[in-house]
């Protein structure tokens, strides 16, 4: 008996139109909530967590050494063969890389030479703005990679930001931590 | 001296009306852009001047200044003549669209309309229907095979649609007594048509989506699955004259549908200027447009049909003999 009423209910919605009644609704309802744009690069940037992994950066010790012992496992689990490194041995003794390159057009980001390391001395950072015009520029060496700036300690939030094109395609961030993005994600 | 000053105010009314029916698209886009975003949860245009208004001049200057190409086995005479054919007639029709009773301004009364018209329906129905050959043309025209299947696809339905739109529109001459569409507003002074035509201004106002070829009627374009249909081979400024016509016919459908359905500028509850009244439901009638727009899918070209034959054209014949037995 109610599945009756139940069809007879559905056929007068039909003829009056619910249906579509009900998608204007939504559509309307859509029209008022938040955009979800972030707009990158001249008025916003998005800050990345922690976990991101971006541009590789390599570590110093508390003495200001370079923390890498040139032992190539990150060269080798690379999957892509992307990393080249040379050693050699400073006055101390210790064994450091004459030449570390990253040939960043070939890198997947996927995090392995930092797993693989023994002496915690690569990482990938938080920098992911590094596109170029050659991929001759994206050839990393080792003295650029330990200026790269390192982990991100707060992030997933949106911050002001401006282009700055007469030096380059800069993005500078005038606040440290920026809104939650995912606030404005409507769920329904 | 009389005769010149008459003369001056109707070059001067057709002069307005004819600037604001070719600045009108300009907003409309961006309206419509702006909508289609935040439906979407986007922003819209947001770059080109403040919050992307000065985005349709871009647009407009891109057209202008893109190459006017013409295929090389084109009829020329014809692939040029099309755009002007699909551009005229929309701007005609509103030389019988009155805005209003009339205003006085430094004591001399002037009426908002260019000429009233003892049939203006008739008129706006008839030269609506030239219309298709700009379509019909374009399409022939570009010696394209996509082109003429599109231009058949759009001609067929503007066709059928008009049957249907002609039919549903005689229910509120019946109740107006006029086909003027001023004395029709006057007839609505104390009660909307709507009240007393519901399915005839149902039935109006789909075959008017349909007319204007928008979203769900618009198999023409369908921008997702056909190139551009009988305007596939246009560019440049003779493919702007089709777009400006295509938001010239949305808006005459929003005027229609204002004038002859929703009591025209006879104004409820709130006092304001007629004319604003008016404007404010013409606007109205836009947005439902392009909300109707990013809201619904297209329907199938049979379906498209069989809406036009077996549904609209039975409601719109039963609401003429249903409104002739209640007049009675």
């Amino acid at each position: 008996m109610s599945r009756t009423l139940d069809r007879i209910g559905t056929w007068i919605g039909w003829a009056f139109f619910a249906d579509l009644a009900n998608g204007l609704a939504l559509t309307f309802g859509y029209m008022f909530s938040k955009s979800v744009t972030m707009q990158y690069p001249d008025k916003e940037k998005w800050l990345p967590y922690s976990r991101y992994r971006g541009h590789h950066f390599l570590k110093r010790d508390e003495e200001g050494e370079i923390k890498c012992v040139a032992c190539e496992l990150c060269a080798r689990i690379c999957p892509c063969y992307c990393i080249e490194v040379i050693p050699y041995e400073d006055e101390k003794g210790n064994r450091r890389p004459a030449k570390f390159e990253i040939d960043m057009a070939r890198c997947l980001f996927c995090g392995l030479c930092e797993d693989a390391c023994p002496a915690d001395a690569i990482a990938l950072g938080q920098q992911y703005e590094f596109s170029s015009f050659s991929s001759r520029d994206l050839v990393i060496g080792r003295d650029d990679l330990l200026g790269k700036p390192g982990k991100a300690m707060t992030g997933g939030g949106v911050v002001a930001a401006r282009l700055n094109t007469e030096q380059d395609v800069l993005v500078e961030t005038s606040e440290p931590q920026g809104y939650n993005w995912w606030r404005n994600i409507r769920r329904t | 001296m009389e005769l010149v000053v008459a003369l001056g105010l109707i070059v001067f009314k057709v002069a307005l009306l004819i600037a604001i029916l070719l600045l009108l698209p300009l907003p409309l886009t961006w309206l419509e852009r702006k909508i289609a975003g935040h439906v979407q949860q986007r922003m819209g245009p947001m770059r080109v001047g403040w919050h992307g208004l000065l985005q349709p001049v871009a647009d407009g200057v891109k057209l202008l200044t893109k190459e006017d190409h013409i295929p090389a086995e084109a009829d020329r005479f014809l692939f040029k003549l099309a755009p002007i054919l699909a551009l005229a007639p929309p701007f005609v029709v509103f030389v019988a669209v009155p805005f209003g009773e009339s205003v006085s301004v430094l004591g001399t009364e002037i009426t908002l309309y260019v000429s009233n018209m003892n049939v203006a329906l008739l008129f706006v129905f008839a030269v609506i229907g030239i219309e298709v050959y700009g379509v019909i043309f374009g399409g022939w025209a570009a010696n394209s095979k996509y082109a003429v299947l599109g231009s058949l696809r759009t001609c067929a339905q503007m066709i059928s649609y008009e049957i249907p739109m002609g039919f549903a529109v005689i229910g509120v001459v019946m109740l107006a007594q006029s086909m003027s569409l001023l004395d029709i507003v006057r007839a609505q002074a104390n009660v909307w048509n709507i009240v007393y035509q519901p399915v005839g201004f149902f039935v109006f106002f789909v075959a008017g989506l349909a007319e204007s070829q928008r979203i769900p009627f618009d198999l023409a374009e369908a921008e997702g699955d056909l190139g551009a249909g009988f305007h596939t081979e246009y560019s440049g400024i003779r493919f702007a004259f089709f777009m400006v016509s295509e938001y010239a016919i949305m808006l005459l459908t929003s005027v229609l549908a204002v004038i002859l359905f929703f009591g025209g500028w006879n104004g409820v509850l709130v006092p304001l200027p007629p004319l604003v009244w008016f404007v404010l439901k013409v606007a109205f009638f836009v947005y439902v447009f392009i909300w109707f727009r990013f809201t619904f899918p297209r329907y199938r070209y049979d379906q498209l049909m069989a809406i036009g034959w077996k549904v609209l054209l039975p409601l719109s014949m039963a609401n003429i003999i249903i409104t002739g037995v209640a007049f009675l």
